[in-house]
């Protein structure tokens, strides 16, 4: 019991900050319909713009915060603008391409700028073990990643629900020529989408970058987000995060009472299983299309 | 239709007649007055990048003093040093361009790329060294062209296993924690039979850490469910500081016993002080071991503006490696042969011990026909304070 | 628009089929065909040897482009198809001693299968769930690879005894001059046969299938049969250049056939042009030749500029992330519509279309 408690709470946390990266990459693809493969390097900018502000430039945490999130926002409209405006309406597979050549772009300028080792940045979250059951015991910053990942999720799904822009964001990605008859600017959503995408991304690089360390390897993590998207669906943002969710938790069970070594390729598995039986994904719905 | 035919075949035919004739290959091998000429294979930017790079540093770094100082016997290294970023192809590729260049040495870097060079450095008669201590590179009729300056894997583990039946005193659970490739497997198999022949007390089992984990909970509680008190790392210091971390936030009473690639400042400083306690067997020393090999490094940082605190172990790691095949290049030269890969290779099995001012190993690094296994020799130390503290220095699987 | 020569009229249907028409064609095909056979003797061992892992990928990137250019389906997967075709040519060969060209046809074969078998789940998959799908395939079969100790010599990777064939054996001096004639030939024949294919039915049903597969099946093309051809034919491709890598490299190690390896051979065929067998060619000489030639230009500014030399391995990675995202602003289709838009403008001067 006090293995299954532990094992859980730790994938409730990886799979919460899975859940924020892959919001990121849902909102992408809904409005816009680009697959980004960059999702992985946005994490890691995110990551280290708050290292950067807090620990090389010493500023209070609350303004390296702010400083986070507008060059989160900023960073997701210039690329946007800049590199995939250009290319709306080409084949997909040359977009997934352009996305895979910033990835390589971004993970180069944070080599450049701040080396291979990791960086040394303080908890930004407290450590102490907290005791949930007598012999079951987490550290704080576990629990803390669950709630901070919670709220911006919660925040994310009012801004769908009841902002006039989240509205029109879910206008756009459910049909966009109607949208534009309706007078929505689907430029401006496709910015906001890319914007909102880096700063979900921005968040998760920073809950992650606590937990574990800040280096390159966060990049890495982006991968986990497909299996995510697959589990739950692009409609919604409670689908992603069931997804998040499922696939941290799967992960973890798999290292905790299986071979440690299959965790890796689990979320795979699992994934092409669900898309044998349900090829748009567990909440997905069937695409229609017309010739 | 038939003169196209006709076409075809007088083409095939041309063809087939030119195949016959080829070109005179190049000729490989060292002028007899020239520069040196050295290629180094470096990772980086690659997995292994964040050790990799002050290795390939303190490489650089010993040929720059080298040259200063006149290089050997009067003659300049040449030496090129290329990122693979743990690419095997580009490895190869790399490795043939230095052959074209004319090097008469490489100087290789991962388990990956030695093995897969292994039998054509020796089909081309280059002696190859590297920072892979895989046992199979240290056996002449496996691999007669490598040369491995440190203890091998499986030197460490066993250093290790004696360590832990000591510390335990007699009976205890070990954990292995391994990078989930054939690196990380490498010691295993001798591990266990080491502790059947020496009749160590001891139930070691292995257990794969997957890559792009957030956390090794799950590991541990496995672990923690073996009973294990002892948990043998043999992977690089990122996820081993993880594994730190994360028996601290647990309240595990494990002990991490770390082999080369983890035990070193990286460690330490990540885990910051959740390192405290744990047990790095590290062959090369410390650089707060302050040995006399370090001094000569230290006046050469120094000019440059830097230190050795700055660089780390692994740079001293990296000057030595390359001191030692300089070394050798001296000794096929002294011997008045015209500076081939074979002549290195023979001159480097009978030259005898190599004096590393106690940075690798014992010190000093020996070669035989029989072996190439330079050392035996490891260094036990432990995190305190977070710095690396010698618990024993000099320690042998006996 | 792409313009056509003027004055060319077929008195048979043969003609038409053929690939060249006019003079200027067969003249720059005569221009290609020599250089092919000039080339081992214009350059040394160690541009050869690129050369010749040049030819490999060619032969990869055609197998890519059939499934991804002409089918339209989406995949990550081709390390991993790589990797099956290296290993069984290599088990084959090595601890079977089946001689090499048979070894070769084998992995040739089990690869097309292991394509047909991914080829049945693509049936349901589209697009992005496709490409999810082929990625986990990828990572699957990197596992397998690096796991399986079958596939390894105790903890060594695999490795492959040079190429001999009956009585011919690949000498150490002429290596990489002997590989290359053979793989030569084996990369012509790719290309010719890939070329063919596109020109018979089932080619062009692997294209209805990718411009509208419903219409297709509308009209009356297997479209079940259509894609999982297309997987088991660009598998046997992949599958022959991974069965010729083995030999060639003489090792078989997971560590060449991972998620960048598959994304690599993405970057050829899209920076080449989908859809043109030509342009997979074009791609993968670029693609392979960028590292390379950035190497040696970095390495020559390098010892000018200290600051760059100490960062030299990220700015490699940044120029080759911002050449494919240029390339793809500047022109998606590829080398391939950049080649046919120079043609076209010496064929339409002094107009401009």
């Amino acid at each position: 019991m006090n293995t299954f408690l532990n094992l859980t709470v730790y994938g409730l946390s990886d799979g919460a900050i899975l859940a924020l990266a892959a919001l990121g990459f849902v909102l992408i693809y809904k409005a816009t319909g680009v697959i980004n493969f960059a999702q992985g390097e946005l994490l890691l900018i995110g990551a280290y713009t708050l290292y950067a502000a807090f620990v090389v430039f010493r500023l209070p945490m609350g303004v390296a915060v702010i400083i986070g999130v507008v060059f989160a926002i900023l960073l997701g409209l210039v690329i946007e603008r800049l590199i995939l405006r250009p290319l709306v309406g080409e084949n997909a597979i040359s977009v997934i391409m352009v996305t895979i050549g910033l990835a390589a772009l971004l993970r180069a300028v944070v080599q450049m700028i701040f080396g291979t080792r990791p960086v040394p940045q303080p908890a930004l979250l407290p450590r102490t073990p907290i005791e949930l059951l007598p012999g079951t015991s987490v550290p704080a910053n576990r629990l803390l990643v669950i709630l901070i990942a919670a709220i911006v999720l919660t925040a994310f799904t009012m801004f769908f629900r009841r902002s006039r822009h989240g509205i029109a964001m879910r206008a756009v990605a459910d049909d966009q020529q109607a949208a534009l008859t309706m007078g929505i600017s689907v430029r401006r959503i496709f910015a906001m989408a890319w914007a909102l995408a880096a700063l979900s991304a921005l968040v998760g690089g920073i809950l992650l970058g606590d937990v574990t360390e800040v280096s390159g390897r966060l990049a890495s993590f982006g991968l986990f987000v497909f299996p995510v998207v697959i589990l739950g669906g692009l409609d919604s943002v409670p689908g992603t995060i069931v997804g998040g969710l499922t696939i941290g938790l799967t992960y973890q069970y798999v290292s905790g009472y299986g071979d440690p070594g299959l965790a890796q390729i689990a979320p795979y598995l699992l994934l092409l299983a669900i898309l044998l039986v349900r090829p748009y994904g567990l909440f997905g719905e069937t695409r229609i299309e017309r010739v | 239709m038939q003169k196209q035919r006709w076409a075809v075949a007088i083409a095939a035919a041309t063809t087939l007649a030119l195949t016959g004739c080829a070109p005179d290959s190049a000729t490989t091998g060292g002028e007899s007055d020239g520069p040196i000429k050295i290629g180094i294979i470096a990772d980086l930017t690659g997995a292994t990048g964040d050790v990799g790079t002050p290795y390939n540093e303190g490489m650089l770094g010993y040929i720059d003093w080298i040259n200063a100082e006149g290089g050997i016997d009067g003659r300049e290294i040449d030496a090129t040093s290329k990122d693979y970023a743990y690419d095997v192809p580009t490895a190869e590729r790399l490795y043939k361009e230095y052959i074209n260049d004319g090097a008469v040495a490489i100087q290789g870097w991962g388990t990956g790329d030695s093995e897969a060079l292994m039998n054509k450095v020796a089909a081309d008669e280059l002696p190859f060294m590297s920072a892979s201590y895989a046992e199979v590179l240290t056996d002449p009729a496996e691999a007669p062209y490598n040369f491995v300056v440190a203890p091998t894997y499986s030197d460490q583990m066993r250093v290790a296993l004696n360590w832990i039946s000591e510390d335990a005193g007699g009976q205890a659970e070990v954990a292995m924690f391994h990078n989930d490739s054939p690196f990380g497997l490498a010691p295993l198999a001798d591990g266990q039979s080491w502790i059947s022949d020496q009749g160590l007390d001891l139930n070691m089992k292995p257990y794969p850490m997957p890559a792009g984990s957030a956390n090794y909970v799950g590991l541990l509680s496995q672990a923690k469910q073996q009973g294990a008190k002892y948990i043998m790392i043999q992977n690089v210091s990122s996820p081993a500081a993880q594994v730190a971390k994360d028996i601290e936030a647990q309240g595990l009473d494990m002990k991490i016993v770390c082999l080369n690639w983890c035990a070193d400042e990286q460690f330490v400083d990540t885990a910051g002080p959740a390192s405290e306690g744990h047990v790095l067997v590290q062959p090369f020393a410390p650089i707060t071991a302050d040995m006399e090999g370090h001094q000569v490094i230290e006046e050469y940082l120094t000019e440059k503006g830097s230190s050795l605190a700055d660089e780390g172990l692994h740079y001293a790691q990296g000057w030595y490696t390359m001191h030692i095949m300089a070394e050798g290049i001296k000794a096929a030269l002294e011997e008045g042969d015209d500076l081939s890969g074979a002549a290195i290779r023979e001159a480097l099995e009978t030259m005898g011990a190599i004096d590393t001012g106690g940075v690798v190993g014992a010190g000093e690094v020996e070669f035989s026909e029989d072996s190439h296994r330079g050392s035996t020799s490891t260094g036990i130390y432990v995190a305190k304070g977070g710095e690396m503290e010698p618990l024993e220095t000099g320690v042998t699987p006996e | 628009m792409a313009a056509t020569a003027t004055g060319i009229f077929h008195r048979s249907y043969q003609r038409e089929l053929s690939l060249r028409h006019t003079k200027a064609e067969y003249f720059r095909l005569a221009l290609v065909l020599a250089a092919m056979v000039v080339v081992p003797y214009m350059v040394d061992n160690y541009w050869l040897s690129i050369v010749n892992t040049i030819l490999i990928a060619v032969i990869g990137a055609v197998g890519l482009n059939i499934l991804v250019g002409f089918t339209g389906q989406i995949s990550l997967g081709q390390g991993g198809f790589l990797a099956v075709g290296a290993f069984t040519s290599a088990l084959l060969y090595q601890r079977a001693d089946l001689p090499a060209p048979l070894s070769i046809a084998c992995a040739v074969v089990v690869t097309a299968g292991a394509g047909a078998l991914f080829g049945l789940p693509a049936l349901r998959l589209k697009g992005l769930y496709l490409a999810i799908a082929t990625l986990a395939s990828q990572e699957i079969i990197v596992f397998i690879a690096r796991r399986w100790s079958f596939l390894r010599d105790g903890s060594a990777p695999m490795s492959v005894d040079r190429l001999h064939i009956g009585g011919f054996e690949i000498t150490r001096e002429l290596f990489e001059w002997q590989w290359y004639w053979i793989l030569l030939t084996c990369a012509v024949l790719s290309v010719l046969a890939a070329r063919n294919l596109f020109r018979s039915g089932l080619g062009r049903s692997f294209m209805a299938v990718r411009d509208q597969d419903i219409a297709a099946s509308a009209m009356g093309v297997n479209v079940t049969r259509a894609k999982v051809t297309a997987f088991a034919v660009s598998s046997g491709f992949v599958g022959f250049a991974g069965a010729l890598s083995a030999h060639y490299t003489e090792t078989v190690t997971w560590e060449s056939f991972t998620l960048e390896v598959s994304i690599l051979y993405l970057a050829m065929i899209i920076v080449g042009g989908l859809g043109s067998i030509a342009g997979s060619v074009y791609g993968a000489f670029f693609m392979m030749l960028i590292p390379v030639f950035l190497n040696e230009l970095l390495h020559a500014v390098g010892d000018t500029v200290p600051f760059l030399l100490s960062r030299l391995p990220a700015i490699e990675n940044a120029v080759f992330g911002l050449v494919i995202i240029i390339f793809l602003l500047s022109e998606p289709r590829g080398l391939d519509r950049i080649w046919q838009r120079m043609k076209d403008y010496i064929r339409f001067w002094p107009f401009r279309y």
